[in-house]
C-alpha cells in the first residue's frame, strides 16, 4: 500500500522509475471480444496494474499473439509471452503426458466437482508436474474452463445406440476419440473454421462442444447441428500459465502481485463463462434449436475402464482416484 | 527505429539482395533491437508461418498449371477458343483472352497462364500481322484474372488471414474476373477494327462440336475445383489435390501427352516456383510478427477514424496502397503483412471481409503486370523479346480496364455478390 | 567445392521432391478416408509438416540457382569490378542472415526437439524444426560458393 506509493513517487523523481518496472506480455488465441478468456486477462491487468501502481504493465493480446495454442505455448517458452493459456491437449504436446487425464471424458460430474478438484490436492499436484516435468518453463498459476461439452448433431440422442455409426466431429486427442469410437460413433477431423459448413452440407453428422463456442459459430442453426443433447462429456481444463523463470527473475513484491492478479483473474473467467453458458443456451433456444436431457449414467460407465487403462499408462492412477473421491 | 528499418529495407532492395531475404532481414534487425521479443521468434515464426494446411494448395495449384501446359492441355484449349471467337475481328486477340478466363478456371496463379498461353499466342500473332505491343500487352493482362477466377492462391491466402470463407471469396470473383474479360475483349475489337486486324476463318461445326468434346475433359476440372468447395465435399486444398490427380489423369490417358518420365521436371518446376513465394510468405511472418509488436493494426485504425472517417476514401486509400506494394512485391507476402493492418479499420467501416478480399486480391492482381516487379509482365516480355519499358507501355491500356472494373466492383458490390449469394446463401 | 555442390543440391532437391509427392499422396489419403468415414488423424500434420521441409528445401536450392526475386537494376548498371564487388556484399548479407537464422535455428531445435506431434505423439518435433537450420545451412554453403567465383572475378579485374 502505502508505502510503495511514496517509494514510487520517489524514484520518479530521479528517474530510476523504470528500472523495476516491468512489461507483461498475456496472450490467449480467441479472436472474438466477447470471450471469457479476454474477461479472464482484463481482469489480470486490472489487478496488476492496480496492485503494483502502474509499475506492471500487463498488454492483452486476444489472438494477435497467435490463434494456435501451440504457438502460445512456444512463445511462452522462448519469452515472447508471459502469460498464456493452453488446454491439456497442447499441453502434451510440449511431452507433459500427466495434464492430458483432464480431457478423460465424463472425468467431472459438475462444475461443483472440477471448482473442488483443480482448487484441491489434484490441482496442486497437477501444478508441480507441469513445473517439474518442463524444468520451469511453465508455471501454472491459476484455472480456467471453456465450458462444458456437450453433443450436438441431425437428430438427438435418446440412449447410446443413437451414436451407432454417426460421425463427430470431435478433438484428435487419443482418450477422446477412443471414447466416442466406443459409444459407436465415427471421430472425425474438420477444422473449426470448416465445421458450419461441414454441419450444413452434411460433411460430418454431429459436433460436441461447449454452448457458447458452437451457438456464436450459429452452428445450432445448422441442418446437422439443432439437435442438442446435454450429454455433458467434459467440463474442460484450462490452464493458465507464466514461464517459471522469468517469475523467479522478478522481486518478491511483484511475484505476489501476480499470483494475485491470477487469482483474480481466475474468479473473472468463471464468472464470465457460466454467465455465457447461459445466455448461449438460451439463444440456442430462442433460434429453434432442440435440447434434450439424456441419462448420462450408461455413459458414465463406459467412461470407467477408458479412464482407467489411461491413467495407468499415464501413471496418474492415484490421481484419478482423488478426482473420483472428491464426487463423493 | 522504424523509420532506420524502413530506409534499411528500401537500401538492401535498391542493391539489388532478393526481396524475401529483405524481409527477413529487417525482422530479424528489428526483433534483435526489441528487448522483450527473443530472436528466437525469428526462426520460429518463419516455420510456423507455414505450419497451416490451407498453404498446401499453393505448389497444388502450380502443379495443376505445370501439368496442363506439359500436357499440352493450354494447347487444346487454345484452339477450342480460337474456333469459338477466331472468326471476330482481332480473333487471335480475342481467343489469348478467352483462354486466359478458361485457365483461370483451373490455376490459382497467373504466371502459368501467361508462359503456356504466350509461348503459343505471342508468336502467332505476331505471325498474323498484330503488332509485339498487343501481343505483349494482352497476354499479360489477361493473364491476370487467374488470380480473381476461382480457383486464386491469393484468396485462399486472405481467406486464411482473416478466417473469412474460401468458398465465398471464391464465388464472388467469377463474375468481376469474368467482367474483366469482357471488357478487354470489347477494347480489343475496338482497336481491330481501327488497326484493321485479321479475323481466322470460321470453324465448321463439326470440327468445333469435335473441338469441344475433346476440351470437355480438360473444362471438367473448374467444375470439380469450385463444385468441390463450395458444396463442402471438399477443402481447397483437397480439391487442388483432387485437381491434380484428376489432370495427370487426363493428360496421361486421356490426350496421352504426358509421359511419366515428364514428371520429375515437372515436380521440380513446382518445387521451385512455390518455394520462392512460400519462402518469402516465411520471412514475411516474422516481419508480421514486428509489425503486430508495434500494433500497427491499431495505429492504423486510429488514424483512419481521426482523419479519414469516409468508408470510400479508405477504399481509395486500399487500392492506392496494394497497387504501389504490388510493384515490388509478391501477392502472398503483401498480404500476410498488410492485411492484418488493414482489417481492424476495414471491420469498423463495416466492410465485408469478403469484399475486402476482392479489392485486395484484385488490386494486388495489377501488380502482376507493374515493373519493377511484375512476374507477368516480365514472362511475357522475356517471350516476346521485348524491353520492359515497351512492354509496360503496351499493358497500360489493360491495366487502366481493371482498375475500372476494380473500382466498379469496389463501390458497386452487388455486382460480384448477387449471384454467389443466390448460388449458396449459406457462405455469406 | 563444385562438385560437392552440384551433390547437395542434387540430394537437396530430391529431398524437397519427395516430400511434395508424401504431401500429395498424405491429402489424397485423407479425402478418401474422409469419405469412407474412416478415422484417419495423422494426415493434416504429416501433410502440412513434409509441406515445410519442402518449401525450405526449394528455398535453399533457389538461392543456388539465384532464382529469389530481387531488383537487378544496380548490378546490370555496374560492370566488371564494380558489378563483382555489389555481388560480393549481397552474398555477404545472405551469409550474415543465414549464419544468424542457422544459430537460432539450432537453438529453436534444441527448445522444441523433445516437443511431440499432436497426432502421433511419438515423433518428435525436433524432425521438423530441424529444418530451418539445414535450410540456412545449405544456403551458406551455396552463397559462400557464389563468394569464390565473386571474388575470383574480381582479383582477375586486378589482373587485367
Ligand atoms: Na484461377
Ligand atoms: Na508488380
Amino acid at each position: 500500500g502505502g508505502e510503495e506509493e511514496t517509494n514510487n513517487e520517489g524514484s520518479g523523481d530521479n528517474g530510476e522509475g523504470g528500472s523495476d518496472s516491468i512489461k507483461i506480455v498475456a496472450a490467449h488465441n480467441q479472436t472474438s471480444p466477447e470471450n471469457p478468456y479476454q474477461d479472464g486477462l482484463l481482469k489480470f491487468k486490472e489487478v496488476a496494474e492496480e496492485e503494483s501502481n502502474g509499475n506492471i504493465e500487463v498488454e492483452v493480446h486476444a489472438g494477435t499473439l497467435g490463434t494456435e495454442e501451440s504457438e502460445l505455448v512456444e512463445k511462452l517458452k522462448l519469452g515472447a509471452a508471459d502469460v498464456v493459456l493452453v488446454s491439456p491437449g497442447f499441453m502434451t504436446q510440449t511431452g507433459i503426458d500427466e495434464v492430458n487425464l483432464f480431457a478423460f471424458p465424463y472425468l467431472f460430474e459438475s462444475y461443483d466437482h472440477w471448482e473442488k478438484v483443480v482448487q484441491g490436492e489434484v490441482g496442486e499436484e497437477m501444478a508441480q508436474i507441469i513445473n517439474e516435468k518442463s524444468n520451469n518453463d511453465f508455471k501454472l498459476v491459476g484455472y480456467w474452463t471453456a465450458g462444458v461439452r456437450h453433443y450436438y448433431g441431425k437428430k438427438p440422442i435418446e440412449s447410446m445406440d443413437d451414436l451407432e455409426g454417426m460421425t463427430i466431429r470431435t478433438q484428435t486427442s487419443g482418450v477422446v476419440s477412443d471414447y466416442w469410437k466406443q459409444t459407436g460413433a465415427i471421430p472425425t477431423s474438420l477444422a473449426w473454421g470448416e465445421l458450419y459448413q461441414g454441419l450444413q452440407q452434411d460433411v460430418v453428422d454431429s459436433a460436441e462442444n461447449a454452448y457458447p463456442y458452437f451457438v456464436q459459430q450459429n452452428h445450432h442453426q445448422t441442418d446437422n447441428g439443432k439437435y442438442i443433447t446435454e450429454t455433458g462429456h467434459d467440463y474442460t481444463t484450462r490452464f493458465l500459465l507464466v514461464n517459471g523463470n522469468e517469475f523467479d527473475n522478478y522481486t518478491e513484491e511483484q511475484q505476489e502481485i501476480i499470483l494475485k492478479a491470477a487469482e483474480a483473474s481466475v474468479q473473472a473467467e468463471w464468472e464470465s463463462l457460466y454467465a455465457q453458458e447461459e445466455e448461449y443456451k438460451q439463444i440456442a433456444i430462442d433460434d429453434g434449436a432442440e435440447i434434450n436431457e439424456i441419462d448420462r449414467q450408461p455413459f458414465i460407465e463406459l467412461a470407467k475402464p477408458l479412464q482407467d487403462q489411461a491413467a495407468e499408462e499415464l501413471g496418474v492412477t492415484d490421481l484419478l482416484e482423488k478426482i473420483r473421491q472428491a464426487a463423493e | 527505429m522504424g523509420f532506420i528499418l524502413v530506409g534499411l529495407f528500401i537500401l538492401l532492395m535498391f542493391i539489388g539482395v532478393p526481396i524475401a531475404f529483405v524481409i527477413g532481414i529487417v525482422a530479424l534487425l528489428g526483433i534483435m533491437n526489441i528487448e522483450y521479443i527473443p530472436e528466437l521468434t525469428v526462426p520460429m515464426k518463419m516455420l510456423n508461418g507455414l505450419n497451416s494446411f490451407v498453404l498446401l494448395a499453393v505448389p497444388l495449384f502450380i502443379l495443376v498449371a505445370n501439368l496442363m501446359n506439359s500436357g499440352k492441355i493450354s494447347e487444346k484449349l487454345i484452339e477450342l477458343a480460337l474456333a469459338m471467337v477466331g472468326w471476330i475481328r482481332g480473333g487471335l486477340a480475342h481467343a489469348n483472352i478467352l483462354v486466359s478466363m478458361m485457365f483461370a478456371g483451373v490455376s490459382g496463379a497467373s504466371q502459368a497462364d501467361t508462359a503456356g498461353v504466350g509461348k503459343i499466342l505471342i508468336p502467332s500473332m505476331k505471325k498474323n500481322g498484330y503488332d509485339k505491343e498487343t501481343a505483349v500487352g494482352i497476354t499479360s493482362a489477361s493473364s491476370t484474372v487467374g488470380v480473381v477466377i476461382p480457383p486464386s492462391i491469393p484468396m485462399i491466402i486472405f481467406a486464411g488471414l482473416t478466417n473469412a470463407s474460401v468458398g465465398a471469396l471464391f464465388l464472388v470473383g467469377i463474375v468481376p474476373g469474368v467482367l474483366v474479360g469482357l471488357a478487354m475483349m470489347i477494347f480489343v475489337y475496338i482497336i481491330a477494327v481501327k488497326r484493321n486486324y485479321r479475323k481466322q476463318d470460321r470453324t465448321e461445326l463439326n470440327k468445333f462440336l469435335k473441338l469441344l468434346g475433346e476440351s470437355i475433359p480438360a473444362l471438367i476440372t473448374p467444375i470439380i475445383i469450385i463444385g468441390g468447395i463450395i458444396t463442402g465435399f471438399f477443402t481447397a486444398t483437397e480439391s487442388a489435390a483432387v485437381a491434380t490427380v484428376y489432370t495427370l489423369l487426363i493428360s496421361m490417358f486421356f490426350y496421352k501427352t504426358l509421359k511419366i518420365r515428364d514428371l520429375p521436371k515437372i515436380l521440380f518446376d513446382t518445387l521451385a516456383l512455390s518455394s520462392l513465394s512460400l519462402f518469402a510468405l516465411a520471412a514475411a511472418s516474422a516481419l508480421g510478427e514486428l509489425m503486430s509488436f508495434y500494433q500497427l493494426g491499431l495505429r492504423a485504425q486510429e488514424f483512419f477514424v481521426d482523419y479519414v472517417d469516409a468508408k470510400w476514401l479508405f477504399i481509395i486509400i486500399i487500392i492506392l496502397f496494394f497497387l504501389f506494394i504490388g510493384t515490388f512485391m509478391d501477392a502472398i507476402p503483401a498480404m500476410i503483412l498488410f492485411v492484418p493492418v488493414i482489417l481492424p479499420t476495414a471491420l469498423q467501416f463495416g466492410i465485408d471481409p469478403i469484399h475486402l478480399g476482392l479489392i485486395v486480391v484484385m488490386t494486388l492482381a495489377v501488380g502482376l503486370i507493374t515493373p519493377p516487379y511484375g512476374l507477368c509482365l516480365l514472362l511475357a516480355a522475356k517471350i516476346g523479346d521485348m524491353s520492359i519499358e515497351r512492354s509496360f507501355k503496351a499493358v497500360i491500356p489493360y491495366m487502366i480496364i481493371i482498375l475500372v472494373v476494380l473500382l466498379f466492383i469496389a463501390f458497386f458490390p452487388d455486382v460480384a455478390f448477387y449471384v454467389p449469394e443466390l448460388l449458396n446463401p449459406d457462405l455469406f | 567445392m563444385n562438385r560437392f555442390v552440384r551433390l547437395l543440391e542434387k540430394t537437396q532437391i530430391f529431398v524437397g521432391v519427395a516430400f511434395l509427392c508424401v504431401f500429395i499422396v498424405t491429402i489424397l489419403i485423407q479425402i478418401t478416408t474422409r469419405h469412407l468415414e474412416i478415422a484417419v488423424i495423422w494426415t493434416e500434420e504429416v501433410a502440412t509438416h513434409s509441406f515445410i521441409w519442402s518449401v525450405f528445401m526449394g528455398a535453399a536450392v533457389m538461392v543456388n540457382r539465384r532464382e529469389h526475386f530481387s531488383f537487378d537494376y544496380l548490378t546490370k548498371k555496374l560492370k566488371g569490378r564494380k558489378q563483382a564487388t555489389l555481388n560480393i556484399i549481397i552474398d555477404i548479407t545472405l551469409i550474415a542472415f543465414n549464419v544468424l537464422i542457422f544459430n537460432y535455428g539450432i537453438k529453436v531445435v534444441e527448445q522444441f526437439w523433445n516437443y511431440n506431434w499432436v497426432s502421433m505423439p511419438d515423433l518428435k518435433m525436433g524432425y521438423v524444426w530441424i529444418a530451418i537450420p539445414i535450410m540456412a545451412g545449405t544456403m551458406i554453403i551455396y552463397s559462400l560458393s557464389h563468394l569464390v567465383k565473386h571474388v575470383q572475378v574480381l582479383r582477375s579485374g586486378e589482373v587485367q
